[in-house]
């Protein structure tokens, strides 16, 4: 390998791991402060606790996958071993594929690296309307721009890769509003599989930055180890009761680990993270864990054009339109940002998915597709579309994700702008991703048909990689699971610290938010522990 | 299957032959296991050389493979594309949650059994014996049926094949795609 593997240079040098596949009995563990996730959340928290000094353990329900294991980015490998279930979380009822990380990393080992501070709308609504107090734009912007510089943000100086450029040149003749994305990446190669795993250690994702730090600074990971349950005694975390998890990350493997620390940091994400605090019973006089989750409700428009754009190679995301993501104000009609999604063989076939002749063409044209999609901001408007965070008689977590009359307005509309934008930028015909709909040849044939797409589940193919909210934050202990700070209100030694904290969706992909906002929050928590 | 974990879903016929779905609970396709412990027919034991899937979905995915993948496959070496397609759904199948198996398991559970196979899919006979155009005739019956599970039956079948064959070498020339670069 002409990539030296870090992480497992680290494993060589002494760093302490614990791979919970290969317990050959139950084990305990201590520290200063135990991280549930390893993710944008608990990876950041991790770095800043362990450099105040702290004993830190990370512990991540995800198998540990490296630079190494990710080349020769085959779909097949990757796919099953680094997202949740196997690839296959879906909301409760079947119609929304939900994209998520696990791993060592979590979501930040397998995301495509934009980068975008959480909007000033998105700030200002939080605080008028879920009483989120400290957290305006001034105040945010020196802990982004902290993270920035600590994960190499910067916008793409590379041209952007054919898929993207669509986008760019559509707006362009439209006279719409686009920008080049920031992507936490160093000396990336342009390669464009960062879905898989980055194979260069280019990405600047947890799995390369702050979990090495951590272990660097006397820190531990515990992998393929699934939190189970907090154990509570009153108002204080007394303990966390894991579950050992078999190499596949499948099933438990009957071996337990038990955890004591004096502070809990929950950072399991969007769906993970209500779902320990509901396995756990904990304290929720208001019923909250797990309400209000979010998606970011995406759904896609294909495009096939005379010339190759060769939408599998290349900086996955490089360009995106805000044009009709706040023109309504934060909480007026469903709005979104436009961007495209990278489409190497298998993900492209299971959106572009068919039967027979028909695919076989759609497939065949692989080279010469454009593939945009438009992420819906839900959660701002009372009407929009909503999750709920439910457990199986197993425990496990599904979520319960209602569409709305309001959201389906959104989904047609940015159908709409995506073929518009699609012709503007030269395209033969366009595919708004719907099984009624056709191969579309005109701006005005497209503007026809989608204003008659039936907006039902399972014929709009709808899907989501941002799972926000379920454990909102708010100064008012009967809006929010914590307080502006991650402070869990009922329990005083756990904080949480990662996206299910969002009071809403962002309205830009979510990891910089995450980011900034759990840097700031860990920080605070350094000095409330050192007190 | 267990039948004591379907009991969320009541399958009946109505008067009129229309099938009537009354949920409770979850939705999920649980009518099959009660249906197996009636007719004491469901295997629960994978076929041999598989993971996860059991003969009768072994049987019913080899005939649904070739139409649902129709145009794609190298003339003269369909058969080698299902079976290399059947082997890779295994293998994902085999990561999914528990949950989701048993989502999945259920689904081809209906599918599988004659009882629940006739009245929902329109083949009344064996799948091994099924005709191209039977099997197409199913696939458009559960694309537009008014009954929500069966669209989603339809949507997960559709999306879960081709995700297990483009994942194959095999598959990479028919959709221009180079494969991925070397490191």
């Amino acid at each position: 390998m002409p990539v030296p593997d870090i992480f497992r240079q680290g494993i060589a040098r002494g760093w302490k791991t614990y791979d919970g596949s290969a317990l050959e009995q139950d084990l305990t563990l201590e520290a200063d402060v135990a991280i549930i996730g390893s993710g944008a959340g608990g990876g950041t928290t991790a770095e800043i606790l362990s450099a105040a000094g702290f004993k830190v353990l990370i512990i991540e329900e995800g198998p540990l996958r490296t630079s190494d294991d990710f080349a020769p980015l085959r779909e097949n490998k990757a796919y099953p071993a680094l997202y949740q279930e196997g690839l296959g979380r879906m909301s409760k009822n079947g119609a929304v594929t939900i994209l998520q990380g696990r791993a060592v990393g979590g979501t930040t080992t397998v995301n495509w690296t934009s980068s975008f501070r959480t909007p000033k709308p998105t700030l200002e609504h939080w605080a008028k309307e879920h009483a989120v107090a400290g957290h305006d734009e001034a105040s945010m912007a020196p802990w982004f721009a902290k993270m920035e510089e600590r994960l190499g943000v910067a916008k793409w100086a590379v041209p952007p890769n054919g898929n993207n450029q669509v986008i760019a040149d559509g707006c362009d003749a439209l006279g719409l509003k686009h920008d080049i994305i920031p992507r936490n990446v160093r000396g990336c190669w342009n390669l464009g599989y960062c879905g898989l795993g980055c194979p260069t250690n280019a990405k600047q994702s947890m799995l390369v930055t702050t979990i090495p730090a951590t272990l660097d600074n006397n820190g531990e990971l515990l992998y393929l180890a699934r939190v189970n349950r907090l154990q509570i005694e009153g108002s204080r975390v007394v303990g966390l009761e894991c579950l050992a998890m078999d190499e596949r990350c499948v099933a438990p493997n009957g071996r337990k680990i038990s955890v004591r620390a004096k502070h809990y940091v929950l950072s399991g994400g969007g769906i993970n993270s209500p779902a320990v605090l509901l396995r756990s019973n904990a304290p929720d006089p208001h019923q909250l864990a797990g309400k209000r989750t979010f998606l970011h409700i995406t759904n896609f428009s294909a495009a096939r054009f005379a010339q190759k754009l060769d939408p599998f190679a290349g900086a996955p995301q490089s360009v995106y339109s805000d044009q009709f993501q706040w023109h309504d104000g934060a909480a007026g009609e469903m709005s979104y940002k436009i961007e495209v999604a990278p489409m190497q063989p298998v993900f492209a076939s299971t959106l572009l998915a068919g039967v027979g002749e028909q695919a076989a063409a759609t497939m065949a044209a692989l080279p010469h597709i454009n593939f945009m999609l438009a992420l819906g901001r839900d959660g701002f408007h009372p009407d929009s579309a909503i999750g709920n965070v439910e457990l199986r008689d197993d425990g496990s977590p599904i979520l319960d994700y209602q569409m709305t009359d309001y959201s389906w307005d959104g989904v047609r509309r940015a159908w709409l702008s995506m073929a518009e934008i699609q012709f503007a930028a030269g395209a033969q015909q366009v595919w708004p991703v719907h099984v009624d709909a056709p191969w579309l040849s005109s701006w005005q044939e497209a503007k026809a048909a989608i204003n008659s797409l039936p907006l039902e589940l399972y014929r709009a193919r709808i899907g989501s990689a941002h799972v926000m909210g379920g454990c909102g934050m708010s100064e008012d202990p009967k809006l929010g699971v914590t307080d502006s700070l991650g402070r869990h209100h009922q329990l005083e030694n756990l904080s949480i610290h990662d996206g299910s904290l969002f009071p809403t969706s962002i309205g830009a992909n979510p990891q910089l938010s995450i980011y900034g906002l759990t840097a700031k929050l860990a920080s605070q928590l350094v000095e409330r522990l050192k007190a | 299957m267990n039948a004591s974990n379907n009991h969320n879903l009541a399958l009946a016929v109505s008067r009129r032959g229309l099938l009537k779905f009354s949920l409770m609970g979850s939705a999920m396709l649980a009518a099959a296991g009660v249906t197996a412990s009636l007719s004491g027919c469901s295997s629960s034991q994978p076929d041999t050389g598989y993971q996860v899937l059991r003969r009768e979905d072994v049987s019913f995915l080899s005939a649904l493979i070739p139409v649902v993948m129709q145009g794609t496959f190298v003339a003269g070496k369909e058969a080698t594309a299902t079976q290399l397609t059947l082997q890779a759904f295994d293998r994902n199948l085999a990561h999914f949650s528990p949950e989701v198996l048993k989502l999945m398991q259920q689904l081809l559970d209906v599918l599988g059994m004659a009882f629940t196979r006739g009245p929902l899919t329109g083949v009344w006979g064996s799948w091994d014996s099924a005709s191209r155009e039977e099997v197409t005739a199913f696939l458009e019956r559960w694309k537009n049926s008014s009954i929500s599970l069966l669209n989603m039956g339809y949507s997960s079948l559709v999306q879960l094949i081709p995700m297990a064959w483009y994942g194959q070498t095999e598959a990479w020339g028919h959709c221009g795609y180079p494969g991925p670069p070397t490191i």
